[in-house]
């Protein structure tokens, strides 16, 4: 068993489909409204390792920006073993339909999706918002710039207290994305939709590229 | 054990503060309610965090990562107030959350900057439940009162370094036109306008005025006198050629360097062109030096006439500017100007006296009101009088005419010096002043007995009185008597405390403080009189004859058992006001504006603002001491 163990924030999991049904009767999140006003939230993996194909999922975590605020209370954080269905069902719980921040998506909504299709027989349609492009988008750092989230940490002078862990990047990353709040909100880009906007248009460059 | 997520953030939270004063001596407890209630927000560059227009702050604000400016609100500021930057583990607003008022600062993101924020319900909570941040808080507003000595000490250090340092452009010093004669003027001619002029060195400049030689006192006797030079003929024969100039651009102490290295007391300055702007002297120089209390305190003993003593009046001052640079408190300050206004005093009744014969008469000039408490600022009435004894067989009404005579001129003198003649005429030429020790009794006895307004009125300032030339022993035996017979009777006690009471500390229920139409207070009338009126009824009713606000306060504190610590906190808030006036008046009489009592609030930095709210408070609490003792 991982060192972490587990962090269970309910007493009784649900069953894999209740916990998925549960969260498919919640009301949409509104997506046109301001940082200020709105829930995001910031997940995270820990895997085995990089490749999405053969590496296991340990950990998950979470961090609401509620309004502009992290607040310290309002996290999650569970190790797949021995529960991974109560642990990925504890995530859809605590998440909501809050629109979900990563860094990089590419592996860590990959792991996610794949993971919640195995234990809870399907994957919930969330907004997802990535930072590896929506930093880029905000900050404009230039060819040389920082891009992966370590360089990203030093350049924005952020610091966790355990890199590497799902919950301690997780940390990082929601720091990271409420400086992005406040940035993006200057440049027009005051709601998740805007955001996601912004996001698409930098991929669609950085294809042509 | 494993922690869950909450934990381990609250973990990281508490682990940030922790390397931070003063929650790395918090309790745990404390702590901890602290890191699970601190949500992080992040401010961008430039954005305003807290401005006073947001009204009561909602919430405390720890900085995590980043910069935070405090820059006081206003116009211009009375001393320059460096805007005060806070970083990572700096708390703000203390004063504003702490006394639920709206911010007087305006907090600005300087840096993109993470903060974490409380709110104020969660603040009080804190305060309630962690004596370490309670007295953090409180330190920490009276921690104020040296940080802004601190700060007027560098205002006035650049003042007076700006004002008198050798750094001062020769051109600057240079203040009358040279006296200059061509080279062919006859010597006599010459020598005549030096006589004439009284100046111990006369330049010769050609047509173009570019000097070419100098003449100077001590060239006299070994060029002219000894040799017996024929008068009629011309200078250039006698003066010294090619003397030394140097550019109005150089500094006082490359001319300094210049007279030492060359042994001259003169040097010549002049413009680009070459052309004579004016002559420097070794004494120039000398009074760019500070003056020091000796040196101003010995011109002041060897003063022979009433120039030298204006002079010496205008040192004072220069000097007390100099003592705020250097820091002396408020204190130290009233105290040394008290000293120095004294020995002046006492010059000018000396030199009164040389013309005006006492000789035999038993008598006391008596110093009334705030010289009586050693207390005077820097624009202070006269406040005098003078106390006889009128021997057995003596016309008594001769007599006095000799004293007002002596009194009118030392009164007119003080005048000439810098101490205007008072308006109400208290004054030791004014015959009712001028009293003999039964007359003085009767007459503070009619105040006790009777105490109408003006009766009270004129305690307040009479019975603040001191000896400062003649027989002391009149005085003592005077406020001997006047202690008796205040002590014993409480009801004019009770009517002083009444009439002291009427003023009351200018705090605003809405605003920090009350100010009249044109946005200012008056210092004296709501606030040092305060603490004044209340130390001299302290002094009354518990006996104690010390004349001056502090040492009353201090001494009869003892006699009625208020602690150390409280009387300390008064005399502070007394002292800081007292401070406060002396930098307006000084400021003011620079401008050449009348200097007088009244600050506006709003100029003051955000730190002397505070301050004096807290002086203030001080002043109520006097108060409503008064108001117990003697149920008002």
């Amino acid at each position: 068993m991982n060192w972490l163990g587990r962090f269970l924030p309910g007493q009784s999991a649900p069953a894999p489909g209740e916990a998925f049904e549960r969260w498919r009767a919640l009301p949409e999140a509104e997506l046109g409204r301001p940082h200020s006003d709105t829930r995001y939230v910031v997940v995270n993996t820990e895997a085995s390792g990089l490749d999405t194909e053969h590496d296991r999922l340990l950990a998950v975590a979470a961090i609401a920006v509620d309004g502009g605020l992290l607040n310290p209370l309002d996290s999650y954080h569970a190790a797949l073993e021995p529960d991974p269905a109560a642990a990925l069902g504890g995530l859809l719980a605590f998440a909501g339909k809050a629109p979900l921040v990563v860094f990089g998506a590419a592996f860590h909504r990959n792991m996610l999706e794949a993971a919640w299709r195995q234990w809870l027989g399907d994957a919930p349609e969330f907004t997802w918002l990535d930072l590896y492009w929506l930093m880029p988008a905000v900050f404009e750092p230039g060819p040389d710039g920082p891009s992966r989230l370590a360089q990203w940490m030093k350049a924005m002078d952020v610091e966790t207290f355990q890199r590497h862990h799902a919950l301690g990047d997780a940390w990082a990353i929601a720091q990271l994305f409420l400086a992005l709040q406040g940035h993006a909100t200057a440049r027009g880009a005051a709601t998740p939709r805007a955001l996601g906007e912004l996001e698409r248009t930098r991929r669609k460059l950085a294809s042509r590229a | 054990m494993t922690q869950t997520a909450p934990e381990l953030l609250v973990g990281a939270s508490s682990d940030f503060l922790k390397r931070f004063s003063p929650f790395d001596r918090m309790e745990p407890e404390a702590l901890a309610f602290l890191a699970e209630r601190a949500t992080l927000g992040f401010h961008p560059r430039g954005s305003a965090i807290l401005t006073p227009e947001m009204g009561h702050p909602r919430h405390f604000y720890i900085v995590q990562r980043g910069k935070v400016q405090a820059r006081q609100q206003g116009p211009a500021t009375v001393t320059e107030y460096t805007a005060l930057t806070l970083g990572p583990g700096e708390c703000f607003p203390i004063g504003a959350v702490s006394a639920q008022r709206p911010s007087t600062n305006t907090y600005l993101a300087v840096d993109d900057s993470f903060v974490f924020q409380i709110s104020v319900e969660e603040f009080i909570e804190l305060m309630r439940i962690s004596p370490v941040f309670h007295l953090f808080c409180t330190q920490y507003i009276a921690s104020l009162l040296n940080q802004s000595r601190q700060q007027l000490q560098t205002t006035f250090a650049q003042r007076a370094a700006e004002q008198q340092t050798m750094t001062t452009p020769l051109g600057e010093l240079v203040k009358q036109a040279p006296a200059w004669v061509s080279p062919d003027t006859p010597t006599r001619a010459a020598l005549e306008k030096m006589a004439e002029l009284r100046i111990g060195c006369i330049v010769v400049a050609d047509e173009e005025e570019h000097p070419v030689g100098v003449l100077t006192q001590s060239d006299l006797l070994p060029r002219v006198v000894l040799p017996a030079f024929d008068l009629a003929r011309p200078i250039e024969e006698v003066m010294t050629p090619a003397p030394r100039v140097l550019p109005a651009s150089a500094s006082a102490y490359e001319a300094a360097l210049e007279m030492a290295t060359h042994g001259v007391r003169h040097l010549l300055v002049v413009d680009v062109e070459g052309r004579l702007c004016g002559v420097v002297s070794e004494r120039d120089l000398f009074s760019l030096q500070r003056l020091s209390l000796r040196q101003v305190r010995a011109s002041i003993e060897h003063a022979g006439d009433i120039e030298a003593l204006q002079r010496a009046a205008t040192d004072i001052r220069a000097l007390a500017l100099n003592l705020i640079a250097q820091g002396v408190g408020a204190e130290q300050l009233t105290r040394f100007i008290s000293a120095l206004n004294d020995a002046l005093t006492q010059r000018i009744i000396t030199l009164a006296l040389e013309r005006h014969d006492l000789y035999g008469i038993d008598y006391a000039w008596l110093a009334f009101g705030s010289e009586g408490r050693h207390e005077q600022t820097l624009s202070t009435d006269q406040d005098n009088g003078l106390i006889f004894v009128c021997p057995e067989l003596m016309d008594k009404e001769p007599l006095k005419l000799r004293l007002l005579e002596f009194a009118r001129e030392v009164n007119d003198d003080l005048a000439a010096c810098g101490f205007p003649l008072c308006k109400g005429n208290i004054m030791a030429s004014n015959p009712d002043l001028c009293l003999t020790p039964e007359e003085w009794r009767q007459r503070f006895g009619r105040w006790i007995s009777e105490p109408d307004p003006q009766a009270l009125l004129n305690a307040s300032i009479f019975f603040d009185f001191r000896v400062l030339y003649g027989n002391r022993l009149l005085g003592d035996q005077l406020q001997g008597w006047l202690n008796k017979n205040a002590r014993a009777n409480s009801a004019f006690q009770r009517l002083l405390a009444v009439n002291a009471m009427q003023v009351a500390p200018p705090l605003g229920r809405l605003r920090d403080f009350v100010v009249e139409d044109d946005g200012t207070l008056d210092l004296k009338k709501f606030g040092t009189r305060l603490f004044v009126d209340a130390a001299r009824i302290f002094a009354l009713r518990t006996g104690v004859s010390a004349s001056g606000t502090v040492q009353r306060l201090r001494q009869s504190a003892v006699r009625m058992g208020i602690s150390n610590e409280e009387v300390s906190a008064i005399v502070d808030g007394f002292h800081f006001i007292q401070l406060l006036r002396l930098r307006a008046q000084h400021l003011e009489t620079e401008h050449d504006a009348p200097g007088d009592n009244r600050i506006n609030p709003d100029r003051l930095n955000e730190l002397d603002r505070r301050i004096l709210k807290e002086a203030f408070r001080q002043a109520r609490k006097l108060q409503s001491r008064l108001r117990l003792d003697y149920q008002l």
